[in-house]
């Protein structure tokens, strides 16, 4: 490894008497197609640009895949390398990049590289490799098309098995000089097999939508022709997807009426719209949604006991220690939401209260709102761990409830927590006390999905309050429980889980930052 | 002020009338949702790979407005009657497979349990009328 490195100065580490030392390697030859013509063209330009290409593409591609650049002719280069699984894909980067270089260009002025590789035994001299292999390899370059890679026999079949792309067989060809024929490959991910692939993708795309739309527009007038057996005649403009389940109009009235009172407490995230009849105006007109951040609470860290004997799933309880982060406030409103579907990052725009907790979010729309979140403030936003987000709702304490072990009436919002508002979607969030870390909703509400796979218990769990990833991670662990589910689900060590990719109206999110 | 309450909660009312009403999915008549183990009155040791079973409709992700098509759900212990103009609940009773599965590892106490299968659309609402299956009964040793 350090010898193929170091070639140039490895004249002085030669053992005597071994004055040519010889090595299998990877060879990497490539030159420009048309080199004459286009310095024809545009003498100047052209050197210009080839000396741009070397020094931003070829060489750092190189050193990127732990190769040597041996040299620079005028139109080309070589370069060698230990692994031909390195060589290879190194060559599909260069060619790859070129055609994306050469896109922006007009055809006569594109610069494209033939690329051979050869595996074979080559003498090291300190500015030049010479051998067998090395001829090998520029003649592959030579009947190679431009924008493709030629591999030979030898390269083959060390890297079939290992790198992922398509290998045509070209048969056994005689080249110049060299005496047995050579077997020759073509590496597919090519230039113009790029561009044909696309073409096919796109066709299959617009047939896809053609068909969608198909389905669509029979489903339109489907539903069309079937008669309704009631309607609602006064429909202001309403939801095509509403997350919220059927309510009883008698539990959406004292509504507007709470937020009212609890507006001047809570003064949350939402502090630009103090009317909520105004409020979806404001994200509305304003053409460039600006990001809105969740409200934070940081927190020390420390360590407590994670997990309880309620339910086999929270067992075994063990001690966990977590690091000093921040979480939101609340769960992730309506409002906050849609700046992120408005950026056309998150998949859909929500309807309802603003300051509402966003619902119908499935783990990685969840996933995709805080990637969005920490591109655009520039902030490690995440998902919180679950150890982090039991001990967020904890609070400090160890109790079953934060508030004790007694189920006590009005202290969240589940199916049987008490409170008649409280039994249908939330309204809005912060309408209950918050726990001891100044954490709202950590516990009913909605659900909130946090960054760990589903694992069944704690059995092997981490206990430095990272997220549990690996296993089966086809669904993900959400936390909190929800308006419709019972009290046992509001405690701080109830943990449930559901399919990664798929949505529930009763999902939600909250969102952690690092330090 | 007044007004606007008002008008909110219109608002809201129409469109959660809206969402109970548009879920009405017609199912084939002829749809049958069944277990394909295990059987009613098995005996079982330990965990089990509960197989579901269904005819005349087909099996899709939740969220994918297939016609004739749904996903399953797995009722345990549940003894209340099933709301058809609510999405099918979420919690340890009620399991949901909505990436499409067609079977489930199930690890249950000893003793006695009911189980039985709920065809959900693609808002996790039950059919009109609802597909569902026989209520079996197994006991776990």
């Amino acid at each position: 490894m350090g010898e193929i490195r170091d070639f140039k100065s490895g004249r002085q580490e030669r053992p005597p008497g071994d004055p040519t030392p010889r090595r299998l390697a990877a060879i990497v030859a490539g030159d420009i197609a048309g080199y004459s013509r286009l310095m024809q063209v545009d003498e100047e330009g052209t050197h210009n640009r080839v000396k741009r290409i070397e020094r931003d593409l070829i060489e750092p591609t190189i050193v990127e895949h732990h190769g040597r650049l041996v040299k620079t002719t005028g139109d080309g280069f070589i370069a060698m390398f230990d692994s031909p699984v390195e060589a290879v894909r190194c060559s599909i980067v260069i060619q790859q990049n070129l055609v994306g270089r050469n896109a922006a260009v007009p055809k006569d002025y594109w610069i494209e590289y033939r690329i051979g590789v050869n595996l074979g035994d080559v003498i090291i001299e300190p500015d030049d490799i010479y051998g067998d292999g090395v001829n090998v390899a520029s003649r592959l370059e030579g009947i190679a098309e431009p924008g493709q890679v030629f591999i030979s026999g030898g390269i083959y079949e060390q890297i079939k098995h290992k790198l992922v792309c398509g290998y045509e067989s070209l048969g056994d060809r005689k080249v110049k000089n060299i005496t047995d024929p050579v077997r020759v490959y073509r590496v597919l991910p090519d230039a113009s097999a790029f561009h044909r692939t696309r073409r096919r993708r796109e066709n299959i795309l617009i047939f896809l939508l053609s068909i969608t739309l198909l389905i669509i527009a029979g489903g339109i007038l489907w539903s069309m022709l079937i008669p309704r057996s009631e309607k609602v005649a006064d429909r202001t403009p309403a939801p095509v997807s509403s997350p919220s389940p059927a309510a009883s109009p008698k539990a959406a009235e004292p509504a507007p009426a709470q937020k009212q009172a609890t507006a001047p407490a809570a003064s949350p995230t939402a502090q630009p719209q103090p009317q909520p009849s105004a409020s979806p105006a404001v994200t509305a007109i304003t053409p460039p949604p600006p990001a809105r951040e969740p409200e934070m609470v940081s927190l020390q860290g420390g360590s407590f006991s994670m997990g309880s004997n309620d339910d086999p799933s929270e067992r075994p309880i063990r001690r966990v220690t977590i690091k000093p982060f921040s979480i939101g406030k609340y769960p992730v409103t309506v409002g906050e939401w849609n700046a992120c579907a408005a950026a056309n990052v998150c998949g859909f725009t929500a309807t309802g209260n603003d300051e509402a907790p966003i619902t119908n979010v499935s783990w990685s729309d969840a996933k995709q709102y805080v990637t969005w979140l920490a591109d655009v403030t520039k902030k490690p936003y995440r998902l919180p761990s679950e150890a982090e987000w039991e001990f967020a709702a904890r609070g400090g304490t160890q109790a079953k409830y934060w508030w004790g072990d007694q189920m006590q009436l009005g202290m969240a919002s589940c199916k049987d927590c008490g409170d008649s508002a409280a039994a249908e979607q939330p309204i809005k969030v912060g309408n209950f006390k918050a726990n001891p870390f100044g954490l709202h909703d950590m516990g009913g509400g909605v659900d909130q999905w946090v960054e760990d796979c589903w694992h069944k218990n704690y059995q092997g769990a981490p206990t430095d309050g990272s997220a549990w990833l690996g296993g089966d991670c086809t669904s993900h662990v959400l936390r909190s429980g929800s308006w419709k589910n019972d009290s046992r689900y509001v405690r701080p060590a109830n943990r449930d889980n559901y399919d990664t990719n798929v949505r529930y109206p009763t999902h939600g999110l909250r969102v952690a930052l690092s330090p | 002020m007044k007004v606007a309450r008002t008008l909110l909660i219109s608002a809201v009312l129409s469109s959660l009338a809206n969402v109970a009403q548009a879920q009405d999915k017609p199912a084939p008549k002829d749809a049958v949702l069944y277990f394909v183990w295990p059987q009613n009155g098995t005996t079982i040791k330990g965990a089990f790979w509960c197989r579901f079973g269904l005819r005349n409709m087909g099996v899709t992700h939740a969220g994918d407005e297939y016609q004739n098509s749904g996903h399953h759900h797995l009722l345990i212990d549940v003894n209340e009657p099933l709301n058809p103009k609510e999405p099918i609940p979420s919690d340890k009773s009620h399991l949901h497979f909505g990436a499409g599965q067609t079977e489930a590892r199930i690890e249950l106490p000893p003793g006695k349990h009911t189980l039985q299968l709920v065809l959900g659309d693609a808002k996790h609402y039950p059919f009109n009328p609802p597909v569902v299956s026989e209520k079996i009964t197994i006991r776990v040793r």
